[in-house]
């Protein structure tokens, strides 16, 4: 059947409407401050395929309009009017689930005696078990640390919720009733999806709504394949580092090749490392994932701002992320923290299609969310715990734009606090919430400026958490000729004390007095610096963005008594000057060794190996290799002699792994 | 306190007169009570200086209405021109004080961008560039301690800063100013002593409320459009004064209320949403005398469609609204944008899907049918080409339309969607205005949905140019079984001005958790804002016939982050009052009470509600004969089909028309549907029901 384009739109409304009123009611009953405060929630209608067709826009998370329904559905076989499946099982649901404090439902929506659509609400809930408060832990090394696992399963049968699931699933969690009470919150937004459904079926009739179903995701589709067709056909590769695995110094690589054809984007994650031994992986199931796309999806919306959400928007993807990496873990790696990894997947995609368009795309985003929090005594023998501020950087400058200073939507688009209703409930007091000076990447487009926070603690026995502390080694690179943003720093001064330089943050304890600083990386920036106009460089040393010293020395402006001296600024530009390092020099020391066909070449050895011996095998060549550098490398870069030794050892030890690889295959033959 | 005795307010026994500013308008509203009947006048406003067409159209009115200057007792006067500066950002030049380390108050905000996924998107401009801000050692703690004060040293260099910035107005906002609003006062009076007599306006002063982005933004939203301001109201007063007119002027508020000149020009940023809450606060007499007790207001104008909330004559209050992106914490009569207005432009796309807006012709070049130079058809476009309205009578036939240009541009989307033969032109613009009418209501069911209502239990009212036209295709899509269109829906926000009472809202924020103690804060803080009120009335002159005070508080459950605005009752505030009220509006909005939970207790609030003698609406006189239809004319809903025309001017109260048929008055045009009905009631108001089948 198909469609005149009168009633589809109409219908693309209606439909999109009812998921957002599916999200209204789940805001408004659910309990938890996830879903109250921070939105992390959504609702969706999904087709016969278990994909989106219609999500909401306005409200909830975005970027899971690319998450499919359809291993969950199938898993649990016959469904009944009434039925509704729950799972948080990463792994069994095959992505629909990412970890574990995420609840996922999925409930069928009958007409006739015949399913026409589902209806699909997830929320992030307090608890689910597992070894910490929360259940979520960077340090987690297994999934079974991180709680109940729920294999899709019909939670409700019939309208009846199974008392015995309900049983189990309390004892387990640390806020039972906080949790049911989310969960109602879901099945509610299902019944108003099921009813709004019904009233547009008695509207225009279940065929027409089935057909509708499918008409807007290829509408999507069509409009997404336009966006895609104007790109430019070819290849590109790039790699990223996150800083550490945060159970050690060692920094995780992350790779992706990017191949654009007239309809379709490719994106491989080849070269990337094995999965961690820390929750940061991303359970992706190997497929085109929402974790794994939402820079293209970006692009996408950002091409054609008034493209419906939906699969549609995945259409033109494929993906490629071998199993046993951080983009596509094997059980039971811990994924509790995956959206650590996906900022850095984010800076990945963005860099391979810099490439490709390089004046559509941004240099790097400061590509960090530092949630600071600070628990203290309560003064009635419990804890007072609470965000101070959810701190992220500055966006990358791109052609014709600067960055924006101080915020960064990429991820998760959050709100921050008032300083004052943070003052009234904590004794802490915030001395300075501002921009970070001289901290975005130089660049004829400058990248937005990081943000510096600092506050002194004011009771005894406080605890900070700081987890996410990223881009304190490798900073957020530029392009097209734009330099780095100036890396993360995290300070804590004990009062009367000299200052103390973290790079890694986990849990620290404090007293009364004590001042914490954390200042969160600048954003890359776009273009030789040298061709920024003079005004604008003037402009930000007005608006105290950028020094009198640094406008000289990074831009060759010459700024004397609130004004350009052109002449100044004409012989500065004129000398010369050395090449800027994009991603700052400690990328370029580690790279320096550490370059991307070695580690391609690494890459492949590794996965030749059984998954759980890759991290191991990895970590002791890099050991090897670092107990040759300096011991602050890639701080410190190592000088000439140094590095051809460690490169030579490389070398050597990729081949040794190789060859025991090409051994096996032989034996195997 | 004599001034608020009943029968001591003389002014209000001479004319009154209600004045909205608009943008191509300016409409006038006399009402004298003990006569009967309302006298209206609309006159082409004048944007270089508004205050011009204000006195001609204010002369040509007592003209209309054989009154003489002295014999106007009041002026209630509706204006946008302060929000129409911010949106555009042609705004004084402000430059802000703040405690240091917090320069970058307006530059990080709340930290969120329009969109995740849009990366080419930008942030709001802030209303005060980073190199107009100064940093002064000034800081209280969250009890109120004064932790960092300036010396006169300090001070002075502060000033000798700011006057190098050479500002227009300056803003001050202290970390915690909130907890104690005279500290930041006296710092205030330091500081603009030394400043030459610049203007400078103190957040905490104006707001107490906690929340420092939120509360800077008042002030600076106060600083940046009181020039403006100030001197539109110099103006005014003084064409007034040689005209001879030497009633007090009042101005009207976001609130739906209104304030004395002299008050506006301290705290303009209190009127900034005037017009759209004088709209709201007429629809709300209107329904109240038709005895209607629950609407939804439906305002389409040329670019968009705005709906809000108004139940027993007490319209919904937002207490954080949205201008030129930037939010606004006061409280303001809350009105959402649902899409589409007259003016939203129609488009094929490039996968032959039909679009209606966002985009929007507006006035200029306006639709086709207008031969501006239009060339893009819109919604006002379809009405025509389906017949809804009538080419020669649109706006009293003061604007003549194009038909066949209009078809010939609609002509062009029905080929573009595929459509033929003869009536494609009138299915294109059927089709459209079904577009049009489901991305209205659903954005009417998003809103209705996020406050836990019902449209089903709601009347709609509609206004605005295109409301009545609109107003049956939205009720017949949502399911909403009444529309109540207005008589004198033309000069709609002067009526809602010139029937606004007295009205101040106050605030003083707590943030402490609930028990015996800080009970007793909050009584004491009823009862100093409340002195606040009293004294604010008394200084406003003798106009209120009436007093009405309305407290609240804002409360959550420990650990919520976002706060629930519980109205307390009058009386003694105790600590079960409290508690049960919060526990009852929680389950209400909500769906659950957590009696094991700690409350806590937020920012007080108090409205000072002064009423003014009310308008009696005009009553028309009863039907004799059965309605005549003026002419039969072919509509499209779908299938042409014949509607009788009605001359609404010709319609008596009692009277009963069948749909299809179509409505016609001076500024609009009311259709009925088919299964509809529309009765008159005595007040000249048109009931649409559903036929009972």
């Amino acid at each position: 059947m198909s469609l005149d384009p009168i009633t589809l739109e109409i219908l693309g409304n209606k439909l999109a409407a009812a998921t957002e009123e599916m999200c209204a009611t789940l805001q408004r009953i659910g309990r938890t401050l996830y879903v109250k405060e921070t939105a992390d929630f959504c609702c969706a209608l999904a087709g016969l395929d278990g994909r989106f067709f219609a999500y909401p826009r306005s409200i909830g998370v975005s970027g899971f309009v690319g998450l499919d329904c359809r291993a969950t559905i199938e898993a649990v076989g016959e469904l009944h009017p009434g039925d509704v499946i729950l799972t948080n099982d990463p792994y069994r649901s095959q992505g629909l689930a990412t970890h574990l404090p995420d609840l996922h439902v999925v409930a069928p929506f009958f007409h006739d005696g015949r399913i026409i659509a589902y209806g699909w609400a997830f929320l992030h809930c307090s608890d689910v078990g597992g070894r910490v408060p929360s259940s979520i832990s960077p340090t987690n090394n297994e999934i079974y640390q991180e709680g109940l696992q729920i294999p899709p399963l019909k939670l409700v049968r019939g309208g009846a919720i199974n008392a015995d699931v309900e049983l189990l699933f309390r004892a387990n969690c640390r806020t039972p009733d906080a949790n049911m009470g989310d969960i109602r919150a879901m099945l509610a937004a299902l019944r108003t999806g099921e009813q709004r459904l019904a009233r547009i079926v008695a509207q225009h009739g279940g065929e027409t709504v089935v057909a509708a179903a499918a008409a807007l995701i290829r509408y999507t589709e069509q409009r997404a394949r336009a966006v895609v067709a104007a790109l430019p056909e070819g290849r590109w590769a790039f790699s990223d580092y996150l800083d550490s695995d945060v159970v050690s110094d060692l920094p995780v690589r992350l790779a992706v090749t990017l191949t654009l054809t007239a309809d379709e984007i490719h994106i491989d994650f080849t070269g990337t490392d094995p999965q961690l031994q820390a929750a940061m992986n991303i359970p992706s199931g190997g497929r085109v994932h929402p974790w794994l796309t939402l820079r293209a999806m970006a692009l996408i919306v950002t091409l054609d701002p008034t493209v419906p959400l939906n699969a549609g928007l995945q259409a033109p993807i494929r993906m490629t992320a071998p199993e046993g990496t951080v983009v596509n873990p094997t059980r039971p790696a811990a994924v509790g923290v995956r959206h650590a990894a996906c900022v850095r997947v984010n800076d990945l995609l963005n860099g391979a299609f810099g490439q490709a368009i390089p004046k559509t795309m941004t240099a790097a985003n400061s590509g960090m969310i530092v949630p600071v929090v600070v628990a203290e005594p309560d003064g009635r023998g419990g804890r007072n715990v609470q965000v101070v501020e959810p701190m992220t950087g500055g966006t990358g400058g791109r052609f014709g734009h600067d960055g924006v200073d101080g915020r960064d939507p990429s991820i998760s688009n959050l709100a921050n606090n008032p300083v004052e209703t943070v003052e009234a409930e904590l004794s802490v007091e915030i001395e300075r919430y501002a921009l970070r000076i001289d901290s975005g990447g130089v660049g004829e487009w400058r990248g937005g400026a990081g943000l510096e926070l600092s506050f002194r603690i004011g009771a005894d026995h406080s605890v900070a958490l700081a987890r996410g502390m990223e881009r304190a080694l490798f900073r957020p690179w530029g392009m097209a000729g734009g330099g780095a943003g100036a890396p993360a720093e995290f300070i804590v001064t004990p009062a009367g004390k000299p200052e103390q330089r973290l790079r890694r943050v986990d849990m620290i304890e404090l007293a009364a007095g004590d001042r914490v600083t954390l200042r969160t990386a600048g954003a890359g920036g776009y273009g030789d610096p040298y061709r920024r106009d003079p005004d604008r460089v003037l402009d930000d040393v007005r608006r105290g963005l950028v020094s009198v010293e640094a406008a000289s020395r990074d831009y060759g402006v010459v700024i004397a008594g609130g004004a350009v001296d052109l002449t100044a600024t004409a012989v500065e530009r004129a000398k010369p000057r050395p090449p800027l390092a994009a991603a700052g020099p400690e990328r370029a020391a580690w790279d320096s060794i550490f370059g991307a066909p070695e580690l391609d070449r690494l890459a492949r050895a590794l996965a030749d190996r059984p998954v759980t011996e890759r991290q191991s095998k990895r970590r002791r060549l890099y050991d090897e290799i670092l107990s040759q550098l300096p011991q602050n490398f890639p701080a410190v870069a190592a000088d000439e002699p140094v590095r051809l030794r460690a490169r030579a050892l490389l070398d050597a030890q990729i081949e040794a792994l190789e060859q025991t690889a090409n051994a096996r295959t032989g034996e195997a033959t | 306190m004599t001034a608020l005795r009943p029968g001591m307010a003389p002014a209000t026994e001479r004319a009154r007169i209600g004045i909205d500013v608009g943008g191509t308008f300016t409409d006038f509203v006399l009402f004298t009570p003990g006569r009967t009947g309302l006298v209206h006048h609309k006159q082409p406003s004048t944007p270089n200086d508004p205050s011009r067409a204000v006195a001609e159209g204010l002369t040509t009115l007592l003209a209309k209405a054989a009154i003489e200057p002295h014999q106007v007792g009041l002026i209630m006067h509706g204006t946008t021109i302060g929000l129409n500066a911010i949106i555009q950002r042609r705004v004084a030049r402000v430059a802000l004080v703040v405690t240091s380390g917090f320069r970058d108050v307006l530059e990080i905000g709340r930290s969120r961008m329009p969109s995740s996924f849009d990366f080419h998107a930008s942030k709001e401009i802030p209303l005060v560039p980073r190199d107009r801000i100064v940093e002064i050692p000034a800081r209280l703690d969250r009890h109120g301690r004064t932790t960092q004060m300036p010396d006169d040293a300090a001070i002075a260099t502060a000033a000798a800063e700011l006057r190098g910035l050479a500002p227009d107005a300056v803003a001050l906002m202290m970390i915690n100013g909130y907890t104690r609003p005279e500290v930041e006062g006296a710092l205030a009076e330091r500081l603009g002593a030394l400043l030459d007599g610049v203007p400078i306006s103190s957040a905490a002063t104006i707001w107490p409320e906690i929340r420092e982005y939120e509360r800077t933004l008042v002030a600076c939203m106060n600083a940046s459009i009181q020039p403006l301001m100030q001197r539109y109201f110099d103006r005014l007063q003084e064409r007034l004064a040689a005209d001879r007119v030497t009633a007090p002027i009042f101005v009207t508020g976001s609130n739906g209320g209104s304030l004395s000149v002299a008050v506006a020009r301290r705290r303009p940023v209190e009127t900034l949403l005037s017009g759209p809450a004088s709209g709201v606060m007429a629809a709300s007499r209107v329904a109240t005398q038709a005895g209607v007790s629950r609407i939804i207001t439906f305002d389409m104008g040329g670019t968009s469609s705005d709906i809000a909330v108004s139940s027993d004559g007490e319209p919904e209050f937002a207490t954080r609204t949205e201008i030129g992106g930037l939010p606004l914490v006061l409280p303001v009569v809350a009105v959402s944008a649902i899409g589409a207005g007259g003016g939203s432009i129609l488009r094929v796309d490039a996968q032959g899907i039909l679009k209606v807006g966002p985009e929007s012709a507006g006035a200029d070049p306006g639709p086709v049918a207008y031969s501006r130079g239009g060339t893009l058809p819109t919604v006002t476009d379809c009405y025509l080409v389906t017949g809804l309205i009538d080419p020669d009578r649109f706006l009293g036939g003061r604007v003549r339309l194009d038909r066949p240009s209009a078809e010939a541009a609609l002509s062009t989307i029905a080929q573009a969607l595929g459509m033929t033969g003869p009536d494609a032109a009138a299915e294109a613009a059927w089709g459209a205005l079904r577009v049009a009418t489901s991305g209205m209501v659903t954005a009417l069911f998003k809103t209705m949905a996020s406050r836990g209502l019902d449209p089903g239990e709601f009347a709609l009212l509609p206004f605005g140019g295109a409301g009545p036209t609109h107003a049956n295709l939205l009720a017949e899509d949502a399911e909403i079984p009444h529309v109540v269109v207005p008589g004198a829906a033309a000069t709609f926000c002067a009526l809602g001005a010139v029937a606004a009472d007295l009205r101040r809202d106050f605030v003083r924020s707590l943030r402490r958790r609930l028990d015996p103690e800080s009970t007793a804060a909050l009584a004491a803080l009823f009862v100093a804002l409340k002195q606040e009120a009293d004294s604010w009335l008394v200084g406003e002159g003798g106009l209120a016939r009436s007093v009405a005070v309305r407290r609240a508080v804002d409360m959550r459950y420990g650990g919520q982050a976002s706060e629930l605005r519980v109205e307390i009752p009058d009386g003694e505030v105790a600590m079960p009052i409290l508690e049960e009220a919060f526990h009852a509006a929680h389950e209400r909005l909500y769906g659950f009470r957590d009696e094991t939970a700690p409350i806590e207790l937020g920012t007080g609030r108090l409205a000072m509600i002064g009423r003014v003698e009310p308008i009696d609406m005009p009553r028309i006189e009863a039907a004799a004969t059965p309605p005549e239809p003026r002419a039969v004319r072919e509509i499209f809903l779908g299938r042409w089909q014949r509607a009788s025309i009605y001359d609404r001017a010709a319609l008596r109260a009692g009277h009963q028309v069948a749909g299809p048929a179509i409505i016609e008055e001076e500024d609009t045009t009311t259709v009925v549907l088919p299964g509809w009905q529309a009765d008159v009631d005595l007040y000249g108001n048109i009931h649409l029901k559903r036929r009972a089948a």
